[in-house]
């Protein structure tokens, strides 16, 4: 299936536009996605650690999602890195 | 009326007003009333600062800061009051980044939770701060995974365990 990744904070280096289309295979879980995130992001650019992207939760507009959690049906979901807000 | 503000504030539009923070949690109730302000510093581990762009996933800002509220009335009970409010954007120097303000019927309970609302914010809101440096240089600051805790609707209220109480630079 087809994803939309938007990026948020120290992500948004990983690509100028702002989001990552990945394909990933059906039923995917969350924990298996960042690991292919992982391995598209070597490929796709050095701006953004491996560090990074394993601290960072995937998520809803909605929820914070789990690595057993599966992937939503529409394919759209959000990375966070580690947040430093105030 | 509503007994919590939770908001997001466009700092190209408008700036955060600590008087109407003020004002809302304001109540002839309450004798206590706290309010904490954070706002832009010109430096940061030894580098001098001249900015942050503040950069924010709103939808869920905004649940964490109803989640907020929902562990700050189960912590120091009812009535409270609470105001909840972050700039999103490019802020100079001393702009206003975050106001926090808790009304309740003596101080205590309204410095409990003021620092819990701004200590949970500090740690589980998706906001991103990216500094800005005299040299030129910027940077992302370090944070807090969102994947090493559990979210504030999802934790135990009053007497458990929590991360909010450790120190660190941002």
């Amino acid at each position: 299936m087809n994803l939309h990744l938007a990026l948020y904070g120290a992500l948004r280096d990983a690509d100028p536009t702002g989001y990552l289309e990945l394909e990933v295979p059906e039923g995917c879980t969350i924990g298996e996605l960042r690991e292919h995130l992982v391995a598209f992001l070597k490929t796709h650019t050095s701006q953004v650690s491996e560090s990074a992207v394993r601290g960072s939760a995937l998520a809803t507009t909605d929820t914070i999602l789990h690595d057993h959690d599966s992937i939503p049906r529409n394919g759209e979901l959000v990375i966070l890195p580690p947040v430093s807000g105030g | 009326m509503e007994d919590l503000y939770a908001g997001i504030v466009d700092i190209r539009t408008a700036r955060l007003d600590p008087a109407a923070a003020l004002a809302f949690v304001s109540d002839a109730r309450f004798g206590g009333i706290a309010l904490f302000v954070g706002r832009v510093r010109n430096h940061n581990l030894g580098r001098i600062v001249t900015g942050i762009t503040y950069d924010l996933f709103e939808p869920l800002v905004l649940k964490t800061f109803r989640a907020i509220d929902v562990r700050a009335r189960a912590e120091v009970g009812e009535p409270l009051k609470l105001y909840v409010a972050h700039a999103k954007g490019d802020l100079g120097l001393e702009d206003l980044a975050v106001l926090v303000a808790a009304g309740t019927p003596h101080r205590d309970e309204a410095f409990r939770a003021c620092r819990l609302a701004i200590e949970v914010l500090k740690h589980e809101a998706p906001i991103w701060k990216q500094e800005h440096y005299l040299d030129g240089d910027s940077g992302w600051s370090e944070g807090c995974s969102l994947c090493e805790a559990a979210p504030a609707t999802e934790r135990a209220p009053a007497g458990s365990h929590t991360n909010v109480g450790h120190v660190h630079g941002h």
